[in-house]
């Protein structure tokens, strides 16, 4: 984990494509007419928060807890709870180097064209 | 996305009256979750299975905690000061750590947690009306109806009536305050202790305090307790061996 530059700072656009397409649960669920105020995935990040607490050390707790704080109103304002938490922990990980952008940009490629096949 | 109500789910034997059971997209946000998860797993930070226990743990928690949390408060003077000065280092006196919170799920987002004083002549009760946020490591998953619009929308315009849709009718002597929740700040109800209650342990006394009561949508009643035995309904018409 590198602490030696702003991560506040530092641009992520796989990130920012994301935040452009709007797809936020509020406006999903109103279009589906679907009642849950929250993302059928929020279980899961919580789950994975967890994981990185307990059982690793690549981004120690209060580092991610800072950081989610931070870079939810600095960097990605414009996002409502929970979408701004887990793009928050995205952004930590890819600018503190526990996970290159070009590797994330590539397996959400993949993640979504299995997603799709699956949906056909 | 479909047209009409029937077609929502996919399935069209499967109805809903005016709403989808859920989203029929795939969203970006779904996708960075899955992503982030698998490139986690795969450089070891952790496995699938840390994932799936920590998933299953959260999913099942319990509202003991916040039960035990109240009923030490009624019986310890110093504890109570504790909870209604720092609820956090109360909460830790009592083995609940909400920044290292391994055993009690995980309220990533959290950064402050209140007890609220209820009192003769004042009521409280939580909401979150922007979503549905929870002081989860007390009190578990939230109810399906926390997280309703008819809940969140109405309480905090309508409190007494929706109180009252939980069977709970406060006289007008008594105030109701609504503390709406949100992502870094969580409440629970400190309820009064109720009449015909002295003299009793603290585990008779947490049986009492139920999720609602710490919720604010009820009130604590000697022989009332969270686990009492839900009432079985005899078969109308029963089948018969002959």
């Amino acid at each position: 984990m590198t602490t030696d530059h702003d991560i506040a700072a530092v641009r992520v656009r796989t990130l920012e494509h994301i935040v452009e397409h709007e797809q936020i649960w509020e406006r999903m669920a109103a279009q589906y007419r679907v009642t849950n105020p929250v993302p059928p995935w929020k279980t899961s990040l919580d789950a994975m928060c967890d994981a990185l607490d307990e059982e690793g050390e690549a981004l120690p707790v209060l580092t991610r807890r800072e950081d989610e704080d931070r870079i939810s109103r600095e960097v990605y304002s414009s996002l409502p709870y929970p979408e701004n938490q887990l793009v928050a922990l995205a952004h930590s990980l890819v600018t503190r180097n526990v996970i290159n952008e070009t590797e994330l940009a590539d397996r959400l490629e993949v993640v979504r064209a299995r997603l799709d096949v699956a949906g056909d | 996305m479909a047209e009409t109500d029937l077609g929502a789910s996919g399935h069209d034997t499967h109805q809903h009256a005016g709403t989808a059971p859920m989203v029929e997209e795939v969203t970006d946000f779904e996708v960075l979750e899955i992503a982030l998860r698998e490139l986690a797993i795969e450089k070891g930070l952790f496995t699938a299975e840390d994932h799936r226990r920590y998933t299953e743990h959260v999913e099942q928690l319990e509202p003991a905690a916040g039960s035990r949390f109240v009923a030490k408060a009624w019986l310890d003077p110093e504890f109570r000061r504790l909870a209604l000065d720092d609820a956090i280092a109360a909460s830790r006196e009592m083995g609940v750590d909400w920044l290292h919170p391994t055993g009690f799920g995980t309220p990533s987002d959290f950064t402050a947690f209140e007890l609220l004083e209820d009192t003769p002549t004042v009521h409280h009760v939580i909401v979150c009306t922007l979503c549905s946020c929870y002081p989860r490591p007390m009190l578990g998953m939230s109810p399906e109806w926390y997280r309703t619009p008819n809940y969140r929308r109405r309480i905090v315009r309508w409190p007494r009536q929706v109180l009252a849709e939980f069977g709970l009718y406060l006289s007008e002597d008594v105030e109701v305050r609504v503390e709406d929740s949100n992502s870094k700040h969580r409440f629970m109800v400190l309820p009064v202790r109720p009449d015909g209650t002295e003299g009793w342990s603290e585990e008779q006394l947490a049986e009492i305090v139920t999720r609602d009561c710490l919720i604010g949508v009820a009130l604590p009643k000697p022989g009332v307790t969270s686990d009492a035995v839900r009432p079985l309904h005899p078969a109308i018409r029963p089948v018969t061996s002959d």
